[in-house]
């Protein structure tokens, strides 16, 4: 493999080139990649490294394994807005080969701290490199799909960050399935697992470094023209990324974007415990497990469903109707844990976490919309930060707020209540300021130099 | 062109098929 195939010209797709051999290609990279979603899978087995079936004085203690997952998030952010403008650079083949060298390498990192059971080693490993492979990795097919599918770019990208919410699905059964498969009377099996998942992801993120090809500059779907009146947030022109960040558009998508993720990670953090609580008797560890494999479901659905539907309905429209229907559903919850309807708990809480996905897959067209197709990628990593932020405030929103209302003498089942209502809160903030959306001012759109 | 549409579609349609079965495995626990 020769540095040509790296090549963003020999990327270039010929004609007649079938695009829907672009989806696979990128879903490839981000089921590997969304791996991280199912890293609690390993939290416990790292806690006994040396006492293997127990954890020994010496053993790290779960808070010292779970910065592992906390910096590999924040990575993920800032890798995504320090190298998006490099991935458009460098096209989707290099920016995916060079995810696949760093998640799968990551493993392999951190193998080798599990051997010498140095805890710096893992958060290099799992952490940095794995996180970098992360942000990589998330933001190198946005552009090239959206590239392909001016018809459909929610469809498109929504089908690939399904991948991401997909991978915890298929990681979290694989990694059981290894420990099992390697355990031994002097190990647990994480290290060999470890070593054996860098190996396959990046094997199976290569899959999409093969496949994936970006469409010649004048290409357009055939028969497909540009509408002639297109939505009123709908631009033709570009924005360049320096200039993208300085807009209010860009703010404005930010808070979107961080509301909407706040409000649905802090539930999916505290999911197993708190249909326990709500539900006391009612529901055990294990079918509080199958709960939280249910959201993980939903939140993979939505992913691919509203982005597709935004095709149709219209980005604002479609985060309008997260908003909304979050902060009913958000405020219903109180009143259906008193009812002690299990199935109808269950199902607002799936239709909330299918809008938090749908907020996820949704934010590339919508960032294609207002701020044109020229820099998306670019513009969509720096636009990742709003998850970092909203990953740390999220769930610190909802364990303080619960702690603060137990440590008051609330029942446990009641403590969610004002968690529910503060959800809503930000919800409405979030409404807010997609209303507030409105077309770029023309003073930034990119104007390509006029020959002297 | 179509056989190599068909085996990419059916690798990433399989993988994530597999973690989908797993993952109802478990939920329908929570109605049992």
């Amino acid at each position: 493999m020769g540095s040509s195939f790296f090549n963003r010209d020999q990327t270039v797709a010929p004609p007649g080139y079938n695009r829907f051999l672009v989806p696979p290609a990128a879903l490839a990279v981000h089921l590997s990649i969304g791996q991280v979603y199912a890293f609690s899978t390993f939290k416990l087995p790292l806690t006994k490294i040396i006492g293997i079936t127990h954890s020994a004085p010496s053993d790290w203690s779960g808070s010292e394994v779970g910065w592992a997952f906390s910096i590999a998030i924040a990575i993920l952010g800032l890798s995504a807005a320090v190298f998006g403008r490099w991935v458009e650079r460098a096209g989707p083949r290099l920016s995916m080969f060079v995810a696949a060298l760093c998640f799968g390498s990551g493993f392999i990192v951190s193998a080798i701290g599990i051997h010498l059971h140095q805890i710096w080693i893992l958060y290099l490993g799992y952490g940095v490199l794995g996180g970098c492979g992360l942000g990589i990795g998330y933001i190198s097919p946005v552009s090239t799909l959206i590239k392909w599918f001016p018809d459909r770019p929610g469809m498109a990208t929504g089908m690939a960050i399904m991948g991401f919410g997909g991978g915890a699905l298929i990681a979290a059964p694989l990694s059981v399935m290894l420990m099992d498969h390697f355990k031994t009377a002097v190990s647990n099996g994480v290290l060999e697992s470890f070593v054996t998942m860098g190996v396959i992801y990046f094997l199976y993120m290569m899959i999409g470094v093969i496949f994936v090809r970006v469409p010649a500059s004048d290409w357009k779907p055939d028969g497909w023209t540009a509408a002639d009146k297109p939505r009123s947030l709908v631009t033709s022109a570009n924005v360049a990324v320096d200039l993208a960040w300085r807009t209010p558009q860009f703010w404005l998508l930010w808070v979107v974007l961080c509301m909407n993720v706040t409000a649905g990670i802090g539930v999916l953090g505290q999911a197993s415990p708190m249909i326990q609580e709500v539900f006391a008797g009612r529901v055990t560890p294990a079918a509080a497990a199958g709960f939280v494999g249910l959201l993980s479901l939903f939140n993979m659905g939505g992913r691919f469903v509203w982005a597709t539907i935004s095709d149709y309905l219209g980005r604002r429209n479609t985060y309008l109707v997260f908003f909304l229907a979050g902060i009913v559903l958000y405020s219903a919850v109180p009143s259906l844990g008193h009812s002690g309807s299990i199935p109808l708990f269950v199902a607002a809480f799936a239709i909330i976490l299918s809008m938090y996905g749908g907020g996820f897959a949704t934010i590339p067209a919508y960032l294609r919309d207002v701020f044109g197709s020229m820099n998306v990628g670019a513009i969509h990593g720096r636009l990742l930060t709003a998850w970092s932020v909203a990953g740390v405030l999220g769930p610190q929103l909802v364990d303080s707020i619960r702690q603060s209302q137990i440590d008051h003498g609330v029942p446990k089942a009641e403590a969610y209540s004002i968690t529910m209502y503060v959800m809503c809160g930000l919800l409405l903030l979030g409404f807010l300021c997609d209303v507030a959306m409105r077309p770029v001012n023309p003073r930034y759109h990119f104007r390509p130099a006029k020959p002297a | 062109m179509k056989i190599k549409l068909v085996l990419l579609w059916l690798a990433v349609g399989l993988t994530l098929g597999w973690g989908v079965f797993k993952t109802l495995e478990n939920a329908l626990k929570l109605f049992a």
